[in-house]
């Protein structure tokens, strides 16, 4: 009977989609349809409508299911913290916040729920720890059915069988090992990716940078075809002090700065800045910072890279400070960027940090928060610029900026918003006590308890800190 | 922080929210009454008219306030009724951890909304009384004479409704045989401005909710992919037609009038002896909000009883004024909660009214029930009982999101027996895992998730 009536109704679905009556095409249902033409409509669409309603379209040839999302090295925070971890994502449009909260859950050995956030195959920025899941959403995005099989060491034999953050991961972990294989996997296989892959793996020989690398570093910053490769390439080399040789360029940058002694009875040398009254002029010398390397412009001026940072007169030229924090962040070496960032926070290049802290180690970024936290007086959200997601600070309350803080909450024209930005900084950079000790003190100055600014401070006082230290 | 009756008076817009008020005032209309541990906030769930309890907030310190209810009157009588409450401890205020929901409404409101001051457009605090809000009317003994004239009156206008109805579904049945004449591919093409012209015709007719349903049918429609279209066309008129020929057989049906015309009130529901009250362990499914073409707001809450006797269901229903602005949730998706449910009388209960509802629980256990029935009964059985029936609540087994080669989703049951297509689309958790059950409306042709238990706990679907 099933099959008469599915017969039937390619025809009776063809006459009503056309506009002619259909009753005559449904002999199977004639003794339920009667003689009236019009009844027989009617009739015949409420039982084809009840038929079609539980005739369930066909299952298509070839269906693919996704492979499971696989676990990570750490475990999804607990599920009492769920709504908070989500509701302090939602907060948030910025990438850079919620970067900052994956590195804090990160930092305290945890990471999200797959429902509450997921990173896609291009998020370079997320921790490492979620690489398979980058891998995941890359294997959900293409065609592949089948999932390959990762090996648990990164060799060039086996380069194609690790999805592309796995692959990144492992080659990082196998730099930091033995740097000297990892960038023989390098040699062997980066010139068969294309340049946006190039670029990231190329910046993780960044990590145990050596004169052994400098063959290699030279053959690409000589025959890449992408020019970006070619620069990174370049600044890794300068890092080495292995700079373009000191030509007329560099000749005529050293020309837009001076060496001065100053000082009575304790002499000390000064960076004067010249040739700079007209626009030109600047757009020159910046022209010339952006395509330079430290080591060469220091010797030039007849210093080193590290006498050129202690003798640069902060705060005169802002555009000159934040070329000079620019050029030593691409090529100065870990320990000139370490003395560069500390010369930076003494004074109100501070703002330029972010570019030199990327290249500092957490333990460096928190102790350089914490320093322009005490000294300098600036604000927790430039300390969580400085130390990023993983610092945790003791007593930042009792720093210039939790005075300050407090302070503007217990003012009469108050609004309910105020301070999101500062009591979120605070939140991410403060250690577990440190903000249980924050929550006490805010609601003894009149934040309910209940108040979402205080989203970050309580998930940070609830949750456990089993990561590692910074 | 205390609060004064002296306040609540000045607080109200006017008397009859200080009346209203007062009848509020009562512990049995509240449930979940708490205050923050700085004594600052107070909050709780009031039963009103609709199917869900409002959520009531407060803010001690400067008065601000916020309800989940329509009311267009700032505070309504629902806030006043819960600082009344405070004021006289008629109930305990357990010191507590502020509810998200109260959390969320701290962020967004401004200072100062809603604080003690009385709007300027309204009478002087002098005009409000508490004293004769207090006051209960005298009865009034009614004449017989009277009483027998009114009811004479109603059952005349219900005649007349009942007349005007099976006119306006005349209309209907008149107006569905000229599709299939004008051909259903026409149709299609123009669905919206035809809906809109029969479904004005049957709100002249007094049959609103059917042309609630027509008002939405174009929406379904079109959801469709094109191919499916006419075929969909088919299964959505021939619904209205079978509903058609229901109600001129039983026009004193309540189920079926409840599909044509008007619901019945909250009280009729909770005084009707035939109504099914289940006391259970419920898991909030999902909250669908929804703005329709008649200018209201839907806002459906899917219930999943978690008590041990095969699945069931329960959908709360309520309606508001999209001109009101947004409305908060009164559920969070994953909450779970004992409570009694009054079922709307049916052959196939679904639609509920919040009864009472007890403290949160965790959300950690127990699992959900077992699938009782052959899947496919499950999806056609509720059309034997109401074959108009558009959305069929089904808790399905083990199975698993895959993927066709345009990339649109199907769930497939564990076994490989069964394949029905999932509307939209989904990602993520949802297609990386196997779901132990799922929770999902079916609408004849397409399955959209509302829940899933998997191994990385509760996940929520298209919501």
């Amino acid at each position: 009977m099933a099959e008469a009536i599915y017969d039937a109704m390619g025809s009776v679905l063809t006459r009503w989609t056309m506009g002619s009556a259909a009753a005559p095409a449904a002999a199977v249902w004639s003794a339920e349809l009667g003689a009236e033409p019009a009844e027989a409509e009617l009739r015949l669409l409420a039982l084809s409508g009840q038929f079609l309603g539980v005739a369930v379209t066909a299952e298509p040839p070839e269906l693919r299911v996704l492979p499971d999302i696989p676990a990570l090295a750490l475990p999804t925070v607990p599920e009492a913290l769920r709504p908070l971890v989500h509701r302090i994502l939602n907060a948030f449009k910025e990438t850079q916040r919620k970067t900052e909260l994956l590195d804090f859950l990160a930092a305290r050995g945890w990471t999200t729920h797959p429902a509450e956030w997921m990173p896609t195959a291009n998020d370079e920025d997320a921790p490492d720890v979620y690489a398979p899941w980058r891998d995941w959403a890359g294997i959900a995005a293409s065609n592949c059915v089948v999932r390959r099989q990762a090996g648990d060491r990164l060799t060039a034999d086996n380069w194609e069988d690790f999805w592309p953050a796995a692959r990144k991961v492992a080659l990082t972990e196998l730099r930091r090992r033995d740097p000297e294989v990892a960038r023989a996997v390098l040699e062997a296989k980066l010139a068969s990716e294309n340049a946006d892959v190039r670029l990231p793996l190329l910046s993780l020989l960044a990590t145990g940078l050596s004169e052994a690398d400098i063959p290699f570093l030279e053959g690409i910053a000589a025959n890449d075809r992408a020019p970006k490769v070619k620069a990174l390439a370049a600044s890794l080399l300068a890092r080495l002090s292995r700079g373009p040789t000191v030509g007329e360029d560099i000749a005529e940058l050293a020309g837009f700065f001076s060496v001065k002694m100053k000082g009575l009875l304790r002499r000390s040398r000064v960076i004067q800045f010249e040739n700079v009254k007209t626009p030109a002029q600047m757009h020159r010398r910046a022209a010339l910072l952006e395509s330079a390397d430290i080591a060469s412009l220091a010797r030039a001026l007849m210093l080193t890279p590290q006498e050129l940072v202690d003798a640069w007169n902060w705060d005169v030229d802002r555009q000159a400070d934040a070329a000079l924090v620019g050029l030593v962040a691409r090529t100065g070496t870990d320990s000139l960027v370490a003395q560069t960032a500390e010369a930076a926070s003494q004074c109100n290049a501070s703002a330029f940090l972010a570019t030199l802290t990327p290249r500092l180690v957490p333990g460096q970024r928190s102790e350089l928060a914490e320093k322009v936290l005490r000294t300098r007086g600036f604000s927790f959200d430039v300390a969580k610029t400085i130390a990023g997601g993983t610092a945790r600070l003791e007593n930042p309350m009792t720093a210039p900026a939790g005075t300050a803080l407090l302070a503007a909450l217990r003012r009469d024209d108050a609004k309910p918003s105020d301070e999101l930005t500062e009591l979120f900084a605070l939140g991410l950079i403060a250690s577990r006590a440190a903000a249980r000790q924050a929550l006490e003190r805010l609601n003894g100055a009149g934040l309910l308890q209940g108040d979402p600014r205080l989203d970050m401070l309580r998930l940070n006082a609830a949750l456990d800190d089993n990561g590692a230290e910074p | 922080m205390a609060i004064d009756l002296k306040a609540i008076e000045q607080l109200a817009t006017d008397q009859s929210s200080l009346k209203a008020a007062a009848g509020l005032a009562k512990p049995a209309k509240w449930s979940g009454v708490g205050v923050s541990y700085d004594g600052a906030l107070v909050w709780g769930e009031c039963a009103g008219s609709g199917a869900n309890p409002y959520r009531v907030m407060a803010d001690l310190r400067d008065l601000g306030n916020k309800c989940t209810c329509p009311s267009r009157k700032f505070p309504c009588k629902h806030v006043l009724g819960l600082l009344w409450l405070k004021a006289e401890a008629v109930v305990p205020f357990a010191p507590a951890d502020t509810p998200a929901w109260v959390s969320d409404w701290l962020g967004r409101r401004r200072a100062g909304a809603g604080t003690s001051k009385a709007p300027p457009s309204v009478a002087p605090s002098a005009a409000k009384d508490l004293r004769a809000a207090r006051q209960t009317e005298p009865e009034v003994v009614e004449d017989p004479k009277d009483a027998a004239r009114r009811e004479a009156a109603a059952a005349k206008r219900s005649e007349d409704t009942e007349r005007a109805i099976l006119d306006a579904l005349d209309a209907l049945e008149q107006w569905i045989g000229d599709q299939l004449r004008m051909g259903l591919s026409a149709f299609v093409d123009d669905v919206t401005a035809r809906c809109r012209r029969i479904a004005a015709r049957l709100v002249d007719g007094k049959a609103a909710v059917l042309a609630g349903r027509i008002d939405e049918l174009p929406g379904r429609l079109l959801a469709l992919p094109p191919g499916d279209r006419p075929r969909g066309a088919v299964v959505e008129l021939g619904k209205l037609v079978l509903l058609a020929r229901a109600f001129r057989t039983t026009p004193r049906d309540a189920e079926i009038r409840r599909a044509v015309a008007a619901s019945e009130t909250r009280e009729a529901v909770l005084t009707n002896p035939q109504t099914l009250r289940v006391n259970a362990r419920w898991e909030v499914l999902a909250e669908q909000v929804q703005t329709r073409r008649d200018g209201l707001v839907s806002q459906t809450t899917w219930l999943l009883s978690l008590n041990n006797d095969g699945p069931r269901f329960a959908m709360l229903l309520d309606f508001f004024p999209a001109s009101v602005g947004r409305r908060g949730s009164v559920f969070t998706p994953g909450e779970r909660f004992q409570g009694e449910l009054a079922f709307y009388p049916s052959r196939q209960p679904l639609r509920a009214l919040l009864v009472a509802r007890e403290a949160v629980e965790d959300a950690t256990s127990p699992e959900w029930p077992t699938p009782e029935m052959v899947l496919a009964d499950t999806l056609t059985s509720p059309l034997l009982a109401e074959p108009w029936t558009i959305e069929i609540p089904v808790l399905l087994p083990a199975g698993r999101i895959a993927l066709d080669d345009a990339g649109h989703p199907w769930w497939r049951s564990a076994d490989g027996a069964s394949t029905l297509p999932v509307a939209g689309s989904a990602e993520g958790l949802l297609c990386g895992t196997d779901l132990k059950r799922t929770a999902a409306i079916w609408s004849g042709n397409r399955l959209t998730i509302l829940a899933a238990q998997t191994s990385w706990g509760r996940v929520s679907g298209h919501g």
